[in-house]
């Protein structure tokens, strides 16, 4: 009976301790931080590198579009700091000026960089689909 | 109309409460009619919940726009059928559908168990009572349904959100609903066999069905609400392993495992403890989803609105739960004793007990990576969240696993396998996983994780059609008959192991096509009329972009040429539909080329009129039919497993009711049968279309929330939903008073020097008197809950004088007869 239990809690540790060893491992590399552009910009050399999911307001009339392509450079603030972001495809339709939006990426020296469908519009109806499911209809150029 | 139907919730709020202490009371006490009420008491809140459902309905189809739930979620122009099942729109509403689904479950699974398991049925009762009781509890306090404007009723309503007013929404979520409903039933039973102490494999008979139905239910609410993301959403998949998505998901694996596990304990009167636990860690998910989708605890793309005060009563009714639950598992923990040991791991009970614990782990798991974003906060201050690409990691290999184990376990013995019988078993099997791996390595399919995946689909379908052909052979040598016969026979014979064998068949089916997702192309690009672009064997060309509008919405279509190969297969039109007043949420009209080999996925994410270009989200999805197609077979397999052994022996005991619950319980019949109709159609999630307004620091979102339009036509609708001009400019007027820097009390007092009262505030201020007015309704479930106990505590005690002889013999003796009268019958159905 004793060694039956031991067993059990041998197993038990060895099992638990693997499963936590992986989770952690892989929680290292598949999670992103979740910030206010305010507490990344007052001190970006802390965040350079690292993937972020970065929340903001698009700054006014700041979207620009290359012509042609799908290739976009907008600004992005909160609590008057301002980070420039560079993303290629396509936005979602509540994506314009002063817009609420969450957007996953790294921070560089150049900006930060939008993974590919990385822009998502927050957006006060509760009921909302897929971020990245719906286009732009804003403003273009 | 809607004073009545608050009244009746509050009625039917009662009439549980009363249910609940008279089944408790009755079962402790030894009488039967008390018992007897608590049940006809139960099937008073189904007939309850029938009318209130009535009532709403009736208020959809008639648009009666006093009531602000109907107001808000349904508008003249929508068509009927839409109406009606915008009862399930809302948050509210939802809540409510849950209680009567509930209600009607109860009332089935009670009276067609009412006579084979009298012993458990008054805590069956019960705990079904309480747990209506519960939900309407936040309904009479919290979330009415039936609230109504006190002044100034609109004379429109805001309209379903247009994402939801598509087939597939009007049925995935009541289905995903009764799965999860369904769900409660099996707990009901496992916690008053707990509690009663009868904890032999009584009470896992009269689950086993409901058990298994629910299931069905549920995996098939899950399959369309990824059809529904498929075809509508157009985001190019159909699972995001979103939170609303993962709630769905977390009791389906654990009650999985419960139909695996059942099994074991039947054959082997083994894993008891294991048994009981999974039913209650099965409602406790089904509540924690509830709650999540409602609560506003995780950010999810669906989930209702924020809501803290659901989520605190919430988390106290699932911390209550839990402990009461656990603490009467551990005190029966004598009783639920195993009666043998694991003999062998080559052995079947231990291939269920390994698929029991994956099952259990994938549960965790995604609760854990689900939950992971608000614990990081909670526990660090820092949010972490962790996408797709994390889930996909770990699911991948544990859905592998599982699916090997579905191969394995048919071929493991009972107890202990030999190693002759082992080779025998497994010879065939992994012969055709052995050839088939071959040519997929042939082919150049990759190893991880897509070709293992083929390669386990070769072995479970070798090993589900050795079964077969093994069990047909033996039975046709020993009918004499063909095998076709013989396979029938077979199937008949044991419906339940070949019912579930074809299950198996359709996961093998569903996993062919989750692996397709690794094959996977997409692209997006911007195209000129003329412009083509080249994904996988496709080219797709634009030809033009058009507009047109049918009255109701305004269409934008794209005209596309596709050419497979550099034939020219045909002409696509995604498109983009803004619907009246809907205007800021267009939705996404998906193009889909479906095969049986790959699906060609286009939408159109935007447009531009002028120089006619269009931006293209182009996917291939290779096998993705394959898992609607599984689903079908698992839908048929459950259907095998489910016809009764013995065509309907159960239906044969009739039902005897006793005369004082008589009359409520057959009115009660009729309502049910009357109400079905209305179960077969459907529910849904929440819309919520409110005009987005940005509020640019945090004082002043909460400040459109605390303040009214004073428009006089809106309703006092709250600053931050209300989209008349007049809330445009109060809505400026309120950022103009922040910016100057006000704090929150100025703006309030402000605003009731402005309009001479408390009237532009949303709720009356938290001070002084009002105070009581917020106290109220706590007070009123507090002293409810201690008069529950109170009575429940005094009907349970005898009578002082009851003990002795002579005083119990005259007002004992009509529960006497009655109860002889049912002995006698029980006696007379042994026989």
């Amino acid at each position: 009976m004793q060694s039956k239990g031991l067993k059990i809690a041998l197993t038990t540790v060895v099992l638990v301790a693997a499963f936590g060893g992986l989770l952690w491992s892989t929680l290292r590399d598949g999670t992103e931080y979740y910030k206010h552009v305010d507490e990344v910009m007052t001190q970006p050399d802390a965040w350079y590198g690292k993937r972020l999911q970065l929340h903001g307001f698009v700054v006014a009339d700041s979207i620009l579009r290359r012509r042609d392509s799908l290739d976009y450079r907008f600004q992005v603030q909160n609590k008057g700091q301002v980070v420039t972001a560079n993303y290629s495809g396509i936005v979602p339709d509540t994506f314009k000026s002063d817009a609420e939006v969450v957007l996953k990426g790294t921070l560089t020296h150049d900006g930060f960089a939008v993974e590919p469908n990385g822009v998502m519009a927050k957006c006060p109806s509760k009921y909302e689909p897929k971020p990245g499911a719906l286009g732009p209809k804003g403003p273009g150029v | 109309m809607a004073t009545l139907g608050a009244i009746i919730l509050l009625t039917t709020f009662v009439v549980c409460i009363y249910a609940a202490a008279a089944s408790i009371a009755g079962a402790r006490r030894g009488s039967g009619r008390l018992i007897d009420s608590g049940v006809g008491a139960l099937y008073l809140t189904t007939a309850l919940m029938t009318v209130a459902s009535g009532i709403i309905v009736h208020a959809f189809v008639v648009g009666d726009y006093t009531i602000k739930y109907v107001q808000h979620y349904s508008d003249t122009v929508q068509p009927l059928f839409y109406k009606i099942t915008s009862y399930w729109g809302g948050l509210d509403g939802s809540i409510m559908f849950w209680v009567f689904l509930l209600s009607v479950f109860g009332a089935i699974a009670v009276s067609t168990n009412r006579e084979r398991h009298r012993e458990l049925i008054p805590y069956v009762v019960a705990i079904i009572a309480i747990t209506e009781a519960f939900f309407l509890f936040l309904m009479v306090i919290h979330r009415n349904p039936f609230d109504t404007f006190l002044a100034q009723v609109p004379a429109e309503g805001r309209g379903l959100n247009p994402l939801l007013q598509n087939p597939y929404m009007v049925i995935h979520p009541p289905s995903l609903y009764t799965g999860f409903v369904g769900m409660t039933i099996p707990y009901a039973f496992g916690m008053a066999a707990l509690i009663t102490g009868y904890l032999d494999d009584a009470w896992l008979r009269a689950v086993r069905r409901w058990t298994m139905v629910s299931w069905l239910v549920l995996t098939f609410g899950l399959t369309l609400g990824m059809i529904w993301a498929y075809e509508e959403l157009g985001w190019g998949g159909y699972w995001g392993w979103d939170p609303v998505e993962n709630a769905g998901l977390l009791p389906w694996f654990t009650a999985t495992a419960f139909l695996h596990s059942v099994i074991v304990q039947e054959r082997r009167a083994m894993l008891r403890v294991w048994n009981v636990t999974l039913v209650i860690v099965t409602f406790m998910l089904t509540i924690f989803g509830t709650f999540m989708t409602r609560s506003g605890v995780v950010q999810s793309v669906h989930a209702f609105g924020e809501d803290r005060q659901l989520a605190y009563m919430f988390t106290v009714f699932m911390v209550a739960i839990a402990v009461i639950s656990f603490g009467f598992v551990i005190y029966r923990l004598p009783l639920l004793r195993s009666r043998h040991e694991l003999d062998s791991w080559a052995s079947r009970e231990a291939a269920f007990l390994v698929n029991n614990w994956i099952l259990l782990f994938a549960a965790l798991f995604v609760l854990f990576a689900t939950m992971f974003p608000t614990l990081s906060e909670a526990l660090t201050g820092q949010r972490l969240t962790v996408g797709p690409p994390f889930f996909n990691k770990w699911m991948a290999p544990i859905g592998l696993i599982l699916l090997l184990l579905t191969g394995v376990a048919p071929l493991l013995a009972w107890r202990k396998t030999t190693l002759a019988n082992l080779r025998d078993e497994f010879l065939w099997p992994t012969a055709a996983m052995a050839g088939g791996a071959a040519a997929l390595l042939a082919a150049g399919v990759r190893v991880w994780s897509a070709g293992i995946c083929f390669a386990l689909c070769f072995f479970v379908t070798a090993s589900i059609v050795q079964e077969f052909w093994r069990g047909a052979r033996v039975r046709q040598e020993g009918t004499g008959t063909d095998v076709l016969t013989a396979l029938i026979g077979l199937v008949d014979r044991n419906k339940r192991r070949y019912g579930g064998y074809i299950v198996h068949l359709g996961i093998v089916l569903a996993f062919l096509g989750f692996a397709g997702d690794g094959f996977k192309r997409e692209e997006q690009v911007l195209l000129k009329p003329g412009q083509q672009t080249t994904v996988g064997h496709f080219m797709v060309r634009l030809d033009g972009v058009e507009v047109s509008d049918d009255g109701q919405k305004q269409m934008i279509t794209g005209h596309l040429s596709v050419f497979e190969d550099g034939k020219a297969i045909g002409h696509m039109y995604p498109a983009k539909w803004f619907f009246r007043r809907h205007e800021e949420e267009p939705t996404t009209e998906v193009a889909i080329r479906r095969s049986i080999s790959e699906d060609l996925y286009i939408v159109m994410p935007a447009s531009d009129l002028k120089d006619q270009s269009a931006s293209l989200h182009i996917v291939i999805n290779p096998l993705v039919n394959w898992i609607w197609f599984g689903f079908a077979i698992i839908a048929l397999g459950t259907g095998i497993a489910l016809m009764p052994e013995a065509a309907f022996s159960f239906a044969a005991a009739r039902l005897r009711f006793p005369e004082a619950a008589n009359t409520t319980t057959s009115l009660l019949i009729v309502m049910m049968l009357a109400g079905l109709p209305a179960l077969l159609r459907a529910q849904h999630v929440e819309s919520g279309t409110t005009v987005p307004v940005i509020a640019r620091t945090p004082l002043e979102r909460a400040m459109q929330k605390k303040i009214i339009c004073m428009c006089g036509t809106c309703g006092r609708q709250l600053l931050s939903e209300c989209s008349c001009s007049l809330a445009v400019s109060m809505r400026a007027e309120l950022a103009k008073l922040v910016s100057e820097g006000r704090t929150e009390q100025q703006i309030v007092d402000y605003y009731i020097a402005k309009y001479g009262s408390q009237e532009p505030l949303a709720s009356p201020i938290d001070r002084g008197f009002n105070r009581l007015a917020w106290a109220f309704p706590y007070l009123l479930g507090a002293g409810g809950l201690v008069l529950v106990g109170t009575v429940a505590v005094k009907w349970s005690r005898r009578k002082p004088g009851a003990d002795s002889p002579d005083a119990a013999a005259a007002p004992a003796s009509a529960e006497d007869a009655a109860l002889e009268a049912r002995l006698d019958d029980e006696l007379r159905d042994l026989d």
